[in-house]
């Protein structure tokens, strides 16, 4: 009886033992034979992905299955479909500083706080490496009852920056500038002189001469022209008591209605059914030669490519500031990051994947990345950039600024946690491009929004 | 036959338990199916209803009424954007059975009329039904856009007045008008294949006599015919109503609400909030919105049974 207890005792620890080593293998260092799932929303980051993790496998064992949910949206239900059946991949590229803090606050990302060093952070452009940190500012906004990221705490860090770049640049073609007798290189130095390019090439070509944005999401607009627009035209404080509560100053005052009145010139120009396209199909259009400009972002030279567009006939510039305007010609965009790479809370190889987001983050593999998804990496790549990402893309960096002069879009502490861009530019489209409303109609519009979001 | 009358009570009613029990076990996966499936979703989604949740937290805020009340009047961001889209749904709800009925009566009518190519232009008319889906909405996009194909025509018929530069879908004045065609243009085949059934049930004696008292084509259709198929025009202005209050996937696909809110209905509002709410707690909030809808089609259910029963 004794000897068979024995026999008993020394199998189960020998289960044990076995169950331990295995376990050792999923999560240890020893990460080789390791499989790691990750979901992006981009497609065209799919491909550089791939060969990402093809060198990645070549170099540690570690296998990584690159899967794209897009749009947006079906990235968004695939995440709560996979959040509630605990299905979640192991890494997944988001949103950065808003998609990571929602997708904290629930609990299903990572805090990488103790994992990523000084060191690792320097790798970042400058500004951008906290994108996905929880500050005591927003952990104050995230008390609403109401807000998205209700449940993330203060010293939190998210994700880490994965592309970087900013909104409000200007793509051109250079046959239809040339075309309407303008001079590609003699990039438009102000608002005005943007209208005027506006106002040759339509001229010129009517239904094929105009701009082109992905105004079916009606925030775009706002997201990525008439914000900045407003920040050169007012500067930094001015723009930010627009969204307060001081009606001396917000939407409703003098200022908004300047610049709402700045923005509405765009009007005559905007491609014919540009309120119909998506981004998607906005950057389409342009790459088929639909229209004369694109409003993008950095982002948005991956799709141009993608879409078979010469990037020789292209030029690309950041939005010129209104012509005396606060700011004045020292007017520049400031570099953000863009998207971010977290780890869910349901992966069962966090060593591994804190690897492979260490592997994706380093100058070489970023650089890489760079060039074959024709978008900016969050990773600084020092003196090598014009080089690693190539002319087109280098040139993009032309456009970033930093300070006070800098519109950066994810400063945004200013505004009521319930203000809702889409909302908003669901008020303003009814001006631009669609007519049916007076600027300062919408003006009375969004201060009636903006009042109602302080509530 | 005796023996059967014989049979011991105790056996009959073991035959009849193991009858019941084969009927329950056929039965069974239909009603577990319906219990997981059904009353599951069902209830989770009224529960959802009185909660604030955006999908990714593991607990639910409890707000009661409050998802509806904000709906109805409560919220200054919400409840003009459901009016909004009430009066939109209501115009589809009006206008589309209107042209489905308008068309498909007098097309089944010829149909059932004209011996020649008649199995030829039943295939042609039936059509748009067997294609419709989501690349037919796309093609459809696609004719209606700036340079698109109806611009094109319009333009080469000597009609350019009638051509919209920003596109059919991209002017806020004709966006919700087209949409209606392109659904009735869906629905149409089934008004007619509807239509055909009841006008070839209608006893040919009552025709014939209504010809021996004199009556034309025309006194015929409308005073004989048309009131023998109002059940038929009942069930199809109702099929349609009820589509129209409760599906989304051509505004979806075609303008996705646009332009700006020009051509939201109830139902994309409610997948709107779901899914494209900027990550906002708001899936309490399109629950509520989608259990407005279901009372509302069960009140047109309602009133449909009361209609095709008073026609009986």
């Amino acid at each position: 009886m004794f000897r068979r207890g024995q026999r008993l005792l020394s199998l189960v620890a020998a289960g044990v033992a076995g169950l331990a080593l295995l376990a050792g293998c999923g999560g240890g260092s020893s990460a080789s034979g390791t499989t790691l799932t990750m979901w992006t929303f981009k497609e065209p980051h799919v491909k550089a992905l791939q060969d990402a993790a093809a060198a990645f496998k070549a170099t540690t064992g570690i296998t990584v299955n690159i899967t794209a949910y897009t749009p947006d949206d079906t990235f968004t239900s695939k995440v709560q479909s996979a959040a509630a059946t605990h299905s979640l991949p192991d890494v997944m590229e988001v949103h950065a500083a808003g998609e990571d803090f929602t997708f904290g606050a629930a609990g299903l990302l990572t805090d990488l706080s103790s994992d990523i060093d000084a060191s690792w952070k320097s790798r970042f452009l400058n500004g951008t490496a906290d994108a996905g940190l929880v500050t005591p500012q927003i952990y104050q906004q995230s008390l609403d009852p109401k807000s998205t990221h209700l449940g993330i705490k203060t010293g939190q860090l998210l994700s880490i920056p994965f592309t970087a770049g900013t909104f409000g640049v200007i793509y051109a073609n250079k046959a239809k500038l040339r075309a309407a007798g303008l001079d590609p290189n003699a990039i438009p130095k102000t608002w005005e002189d943007l209208l005027s390019w506006f106002k040759a090439t339509t001229a010129k070509d009517p239904t094929g001469g105009g701009v082109n944005l992905g105004l079916s999401s009606s925030s775009t607009g706002l997201d990525w022209l008439m914000e900045p627009l407003a920040y050169s035209a007012l500067g930094q404080a001015k723009y930010e008591a627009l969204f307060g509560k001081d009606p001396a100053q917000n939407w409703g005052s003098a200022n908004g209605q300047h610049v709402l009145d700045l923005y509405n010139e765009i009007t005559p120009y905007w491609s014919p059914g540009a309120q119909t396209l998506s981004i998607d199909n906005a950057d389409l259009g342009f790459a088929q030669g639909k229209s004369a400009f694109d409003v993008g972002g950095t982002f948005t030279m991956s799709s141009l490519q993608q879409d078979g567009m010469d990037p020789n006939n292209i030029v690309a510039f950041g939005l010129p500031p209104a012509a005396n305007g606060a700011v004045g010609s020292a007017f520049k965009l400031a570099p953000i990051a863009l998207t971010g790479l977290a780890i869910t809370t349901q992966t069962k190889n966090s060593s591994a994947a804190l690897q492979w987001l260490n592997y994706l983050t380093t100058e070489q593999v970023a650089g890489k990345f760079a060039q074959t998804a024709f978008d900016l990496p969050g990773t600084n790549l020092g003196a090598n950039a014009s080089k690693d990402v190539g002319p087109y893309l280098s040139s993009l960096e032309s456009v970033f600024g930093t300070g006070d002069t800098a519109f950066n879009p994810t400063q945004n502490a200013f505004q009521s946690p319930q203000w809702d861009i889409q909302k908003a530019g669901d008020i303003v489209i009814k001006m631009s491009p669609l007519k049916q409303a007076s600027s300062a109609a919408v003006n009375s519009q969004l201060s009636a929004y903006n009042l109602d979001s302080w509530k | 036959m005796a023996a059967h009358v014989l049979r011991p009570p105790a056996l009959r009613r073991r035959r009849r338990r193991r009858e019941a029990l084969t009927g329950y076990a056929f039965v069974a996966p239909a009603l577990v199916l319906f219990a997981v499936m059904g009353l599951y979703t069902i209830g989770y989604g009224l529960a959802l209803s009185f909660a604030r949740w955006n999908g990714f937290t593991p607990t639910w805020s409890w707000v009661g009424f409050g998802n509806y009340l904000d709906l109805l009047y409560r919220d200054p961001v919400y409840a003009p954007l459901v009016r909004g889209a009430a009066l939109n749904t209501l115009a589809v709800m009006i206008a589309v059975p209107l042209l489905i009925v308008l068309i498909s009566f007098p097309l089944a009518y010829t149909l059932n009329r004209i011996r020649l190519l008649r199995t030829t232009f039943r295939t042609i008319f039936f059509l748009p039904f067997v294609t419709a889906g989501i690349a037919v909405f796309y093609a459809w996009t696609y004719v209606l856009e700036p340079n698109g194909s109806l611009n094109f025509i319009l333009r080469h018929l000597g009609l350019g007045t009638l051509s919209q530069p920003q596109g059919f879908l991209g002017n806020p004045s004709t966006a919700l008008p087209t949409l209606i065609v392109v659904m009735a243009w869906g629905a149409i085949p089934v008004g007619i294949v509807l239509y055909l059934t009841g006008l070839q049930a209608i006893d040919g004696t009552v025709l014939d006599a209504a010809q021996i008292d004199g009556a034309g084509s025309f006194r015929t259709m409308t005073a004989i015919i048309w009131p023998l198929l109002r059940p038929i025009t009942a069930a199809v202005v109702m099929l349609n109503v009820r589509d129209a209050l409760q599906s989304f996937q051509v505004f979806l696909i075609m303008t996705n609400g646009g332009p700006g809110t020009d051509t939201t209905v109830l139902g994309l509002e409610s997948y709107k909030l779901a899914f494209a709410g900027n990550l906002g707690q708001t899936l309490g909030l399109a629950s509520a919105l989608g259990w407005i809808l279901f009372v509302v089609a069960l009140l047109l259910a309602a009133v449909n049974l009361r209609l095709l029963r008073s026609r009986a």
